[in-house]
């Protein structure tokens, strides 16, 4: 079995790594595809379908990204990440504290989980009228639509990682000697940091829409805020550059949340 | 016996199945005595409650009824005294080799460079040198058991609680850690204050091989239907295929074989 077994992994490196390399190639390729496609049709709808002024083509909001980039919107993208590092920070401590509690404590898990079960189904959107009667037109409202949006998918998806803990690794923990404490810091929390973490992604997600929709209604800055601006100028190209943009940034916060999860679960044979 | 480290007195376990809500004796009534530095081996057909008895003795579970004594304490949780090694390595998959094998000094208090310099002379002692940094997932399963068994020594409990430690590698690998085992133990030249051991296992050769005394238990309920004496000479691992050692091992088959036909037609009923 050996000389076979041997001529198989010395070919496997260098035709392998060709292979790899064609395989990334190809997919970046299909990727672009997808993004031309995308910018033809958007053109050619525009160009049949609506009044330029109504759906602007790529080249012209291309060009008026261009026009905010030089100039006012880095006031608008640093209020809107004051608004999500705020409520999204709001929302993850919330939730992840109820999963813990829920976790450690049984009959606070049977009160609280069906509260919780409740309200998740909600769109934070549906708050927005209370939310504006509660705290008026200010950077409260987007605030408390992001933490509200963000505390459920990390409460679930850490709650649920702390239930499937393999109950075969505390007791190997115990019976090493580990106390209560010990087990919490050293075996409850890496073991639940997939989900955590994949909780944690979920929860930007939700934050960063409930970020543009109250920035949009009840903001008096941010993103969503300079949407309704131009809206009210009638500039649509400077309307679909801006979206352009909050576009990208989630794309990149998301990417960077994935970076952390590949860095702490090298570990994890499925996550990395 | 005056110096047996663990008495198991009159000890039933019943659990309530969740799914039917029916009542299951796992253990009717063990009475059992293991005197320091014992090799026992705990044989018998799949649902026999060995696993129960180890959980037992650990600490996992506490008895329906009667008493589990350790040097003459009531067993009432795990300690880091009575080590165990897992059926399914139950290593973290999230700390290394090392990290794995420090576990347990790390959660005692033990300082930085005292406790690897315990884990690396384990390291070498198991033969896992060059693979400290490796995590469970990129290791063998030879190499995964004998992590676990580096892991459970680095505390040098006095009893060794071992639930079918070698089931999941193959034969080979399993004949190399059975020698293993003996020589970590004191197989040749049993020194005072030798560790104690339960190793539970459904191959009667492996029992017969490694062990003192080998308990046989019967099914449904779980209950002790004989305990023999193994008198081989040590060190064992030179009794593989003599004479003696396939008499005590036809001996043992002999007592389990009815219970173990019992069990197969039991799983093909279900």
């Amino acid at each position: 079995m050996s000389p076979a077994n041997v001529k198989v992994t010395h070919g496997a490196t260098r035709a392998g790594r060709a292979r790899h390399l064609l395989l990334a190639l190809r997919s970046v390729l299909v990727s672009v595809a997808g993004i031309v496609a995308v910018v033809l049709i958007w053109s050619l709808v525009g160009r049949l379908l609506a009044h330029p002024s109504l759906l602007p083509s790529p080249v012209a909001v291309l060009g008026a990204l261009r026009v905010l980039l030089a100039g006012e919107i880095g006031a608008d993208i640093l209020a809107s990440i004051v608004h999500l590092a705020a409520g999204y920070s709001i929302g993850v401590v919330i939730g992840l504290l109820l999963a813990v509690l829920c976790a450690r404590f049984e009959n606070l898990d049977v009160f609280i989980e069906p509260v919780i079960e409740v309200l998740r189904p909600i769109s934070a959107i549906a708050w927005i009228p209370i939310a504006l009667l509660m705290f008026g037109v200010s950077e409260s409202v987007p605030i408390f639509l992001i933490a509200y949006a963000a505390t459920f998918p990390i409460f679930v998806n850490t709650l649920d990682g702390v239930r499937r803990l393999d109950r075969l690794l505390l007791n190997a923990a115990r019976s090493l000697g580990a106390s209560g404490n010990f087990i919490v810091t050293h075996v409850v929390i890496p073991g639940a940091l997939p989900y955590v973490l994949t909780g944690a992604r979920l929860s930007l997600g939700v934050a960063w829409m409930a970020m543009v929709a109250g920035e949009l209604v009840g903001g008096d800055a941010g993103l969503g805020w300079r949407i309704m601006w131009y809206q009210e100028f009638f500039a649509m190209d400077k309307v679909m550059a801006i979206i352009l943009v909050i576009g990208v940034l989630g794309f990149v916060a998301d990417a960077a949340l994935r970076g952390l999860q590949r860095r702490l679960l090298g570990w994890n044979p499925v996550e990395s | 016996m005056t110096d047996s480290i663990l008495k198991i007195q009159a000890v039933r376990k019943t659990y309530v199945s969740v799914r039917t809500g029916d009542t299951i004796e796992a253990l009717a009534g063990i009475d059992l005595e293991v005197p320091a530095g014992e090799f026992l081996a705990v044989v018998g057909p799949s649902g026999c409650g060995k696993s129960t008895l180890l959980s037992l003795v650990a600490g996992f579970t506490q008895p329906s009824a009667g008493e589990v004594l350790y040097r003459g304490q009531r067993v009432t949780g795990a300690g880091p005294e009575r080590g165990v090694m897992f059926q399914d390595y139950a290593l973290f998959p999230w700390r290394t080799v090392l990290g794995n094998i420090e576990f347990g000094p790390l959660a005692r208090g033990v300082a930085l460079t005292q406790r690897h310099a315990r884990a690396r002379e384990l390291i070498r002692l198991v033969g896992l040198d060059g693979f400290e940094n490796r995590y469970p997932h990129e290791l063998s399963g030879g190499m995964r058991q004998r992590c676990a068994l580096a892991r459970m020594l680095a505390n040098d409990p006095e009893i060794w609680l071992m639930d079918e430690p070698l089931a999941a590698v193959d034969q080979q690998t399993r004949t190399i850690l059975q020698d293993e085992l003996l020589r970590l133990w004191g197989d040749a030249a049993r020194r005072p204050g030798a560790p104690t051991v339960i190793f539970v296992t459904h191959a009667i050769d492996e029992a017969v091989l490694l062990a003192d005394r080998v308990v046989v238990l019967a099914r449904r309920p779980g209950r002790i239907k004989a305990v023999i004496d193994i008198p081989l000479p040590r060190p064992r691992p030179a009794q593989r295929g003599s004479p003696q050692f396939a008499a005590l091992v036809a001996q043992v088959w002999d007592l389990i074989r009815d219970e173990a036909a019992k069990a197969i037609v039991e799983e093909i009923d279900r």
